[in-house]
């Protein structure tokens, strides 16, 4: 667990973050967000020390970082940035050796890892290992990027505008590779955006800032979609946000109807597709309801109103 | 009297005049490569330092060889020391500006990324930024060699017993040919060339990578 206590970063006048207060639960992935300028890479920076907080303090599993050994704490934090910054003049495998050999850990063991990382994230070994920076693309350089991140298996992962970068696309590809990753590695990850749809996609939370670093709501994607705290926030979120909402729940969580006498609709959904697609499945079907389907077992039926019940 | 002839037949002097020459070169700039170095990465960390030192050293370069060498000859008497001294002097600023400037121009996202996973300050120079800098320094080292490797017959006027002896000599005398300043002359384009051709072979091998990954 990441503890935020009462942290403050001031440059002379300006208050970049101003006494935040938060937990980030072991395991999550917690995103920060908000407008250019909020205080989100201050916010971040400060987790590994790139950045030393004016005031207040931040631990880690209880241990304040400020008296750890800054190279220690932070070969025990993956970093991931926007601009990457892979080392040019060092092959790929040579990069995301980095941590490990940091660590002094046998060539043995760096060589198994380095494999083990670049099957990670979708990159074959024999094809990549071996290849340059500069012989990657964006997506691929990006991938290399956490895959150099987790070297030396970190708990903690920062990630600073990782896709920023990348066209949308691709963006969506890697938002969705990161979570499937996470599936298997239960990191505690700390993810910073300015993209809100890109935040209630990936986030378990998301903390809102504002100008100066102040926090103006930490919640769960559904909570601050359905009940944004201030006219900050709803502003922030955009139009539709309920309808996006859609998009976070499941069809099999919502209260499905049982089928009636005429029969089932002929257009169906699967059980785990978001309450998005069945509205669009249900606005296409003729009778306004379609069928839910779990692999080939009927679970029932769902109309707009299921949907808008399961949406309160 | 053709040139080569006259070489071949005078090389029992010219031959040890050839090695003193590549002596005081080398020692000269394996001193320079390695102030330079120190002076160019403390140059590349603060810019006042940078601004002072690049002063300093272009300052030295505007000093006339023949002073230069007559003044250091004075403290540290005639033959080759003033002149490796004063090669030293003239050679930082190429080596201090290009490293300094090599560093600097290192992509910070680079080198954030290298603070951010741990790496201690010296070890972000060491594995990073002198590596992504080499082919610049190289460069520098170039500049300066085939410039010491010139001015170094210069040295003869304060007694270096180097490649600079044929041709003063020559200058000096009513008798002296064109032949007699060619066979010093030569020898130290000839020495100029292969040294420089050396380092452009390294800097190539060096830019691997630092120079392919401008991006990264
Ligand atoms: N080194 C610095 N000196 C002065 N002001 C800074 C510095 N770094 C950041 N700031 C200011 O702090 C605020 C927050 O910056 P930052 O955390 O980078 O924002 P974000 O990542 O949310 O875009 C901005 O207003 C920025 O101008
Ligand atoms: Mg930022």
């Amino acid at each position: 667990m990441i503890t935020f206590d009462r942290v403050s970063k001031r440059y002379g006048r300006v208050t970049a973050v101003g006494e935040l207060s938060l937990e980030v639960a072991s395991g999550e992935i917690v995103v920060l967000a908000g407008p250019s300028g909020c205080g989100k890479t201050t916010s971040l920076t400060m987790i590994n020390r790139l950045i030393e907080p004016t005031s207040g303090a931040i631990s880690i599993d209880g241990r304040d970082t400020a008296t750890m050994d800054v190279n220690a704490l932070r070969r025990s934090i993956g970093y991931v940035i926007q601009q990457v910054g892979l080392f040019p003049h060092q092959t790929v495998a040579e990069n995301i050796a980095t941590v490990p050999r940091l660590a002094r850990w046998s060539r043995r063991r760096v060589a198994g890892r380095v494999e083990e990382l670049l099957e990670l994230v979708g990159l074959p070994p024999g094809d990549y290992a071996q290849r340059l920076p500069a012989e990657l693309s964006g997506g691929e350089r990006q991938r290399v990027g956490v895959a150099r991140a987790l070297g030396a298996d970190p708990d903690i992962l920062l990630m600073d505008e990782p896709f920023g970068a990348i066209d949308p696309v691709v963006r969506v590809r890697l938002q969705n590779e990161l979570l499937r990753l996470q599936k298997v590695l239960h990191k505690t990850i700390v993810f910073v955006t300015h993209d809100i749809d890109e935040a209630v996609r990936i986030g378990d939370r998301v903390a809102l800032l504002s100008q100066g670093g102040v926090l103006e709501q930490y919640a769960r994607p559904v909570e601050l979609l359905a009940h944004p705290a201030s006219a900050f926030v709803a502003e922030f979120l955009g139009e539709g946000r309920m309808v996006r909402r859609l998009a976070l729940l499941r069809v099999r969580d919502a209260r499905l109807a049982q089928p009636n006498g005429s029969g089932l609709p002929t257009v169906s959904v699967r059980a785990d597709a978001s309450l998005r697609d069945a509205l669009d499945a249900i606005l296409r079907a003729d009778g306004g309801r379609v069928t839910v389907r779990d692999v080939d077992t009927v679970l029932g039926v769902i109309d707009s109103e299921s949907i808008r019940e399961a949406s309160r | 009297m053709s040139i080569i002839t006259y070489i071949v037949d005078n090389w029992g002097t010219l031959g040890p005049q050839v090695t003193t020459h590549i002596e005081i070169v080398a020692m000269s700039m394996a001193a320079a490569a390695l102030i330079g170095l120190i002076l160019g990465v403390f140059a590349a960390r603060s810019e006042r330092f940078s601004t002072l030192i690049l002063g300093v050293t272009s300052t030295l370069l505007t000093v006339p060889s023949f002073a230069l060498f007559g003044l250091l000859s004075i403290w540290a008497g005639l033959g080759n020391p003033p002149v490796i001294i004063g090669l030293i002097l003239y050679a930082l600023l190429p080596v201090v500006r290009n490293t300094s400037t090599g560093i600097r121009a290192v992509d910070p996202a680079v080198t954030e990324a290298a603070r951010g996973m741990g790496m201690r300050p010296s070890q972000v120079l060491a594995r990073v930024e002198l590596p992504l800098a080499a082919p610049a320094i190289l460069g520098g080292l170039r500049q300066a060699t085939v410039m010491v490797v010139a001015i170094a017959t210069v040295g003869a006027t304060v007694g270096a017993d180097d490649l600079g002896q044929p041709i003063l000599e020559a200058l000096g005398r009513s008798s002296g040919t064109l032949v007699q300043v060619l066979a010093g002359v030569i020898p130290v384009a000839a020495i100029g060339l292969v040294a420089d051709g050396v380092l452009a072979g390294v800097q190539r091998v060096l830019s691997r990578g630092a120079a392919r990954g401008a991006v990264g």
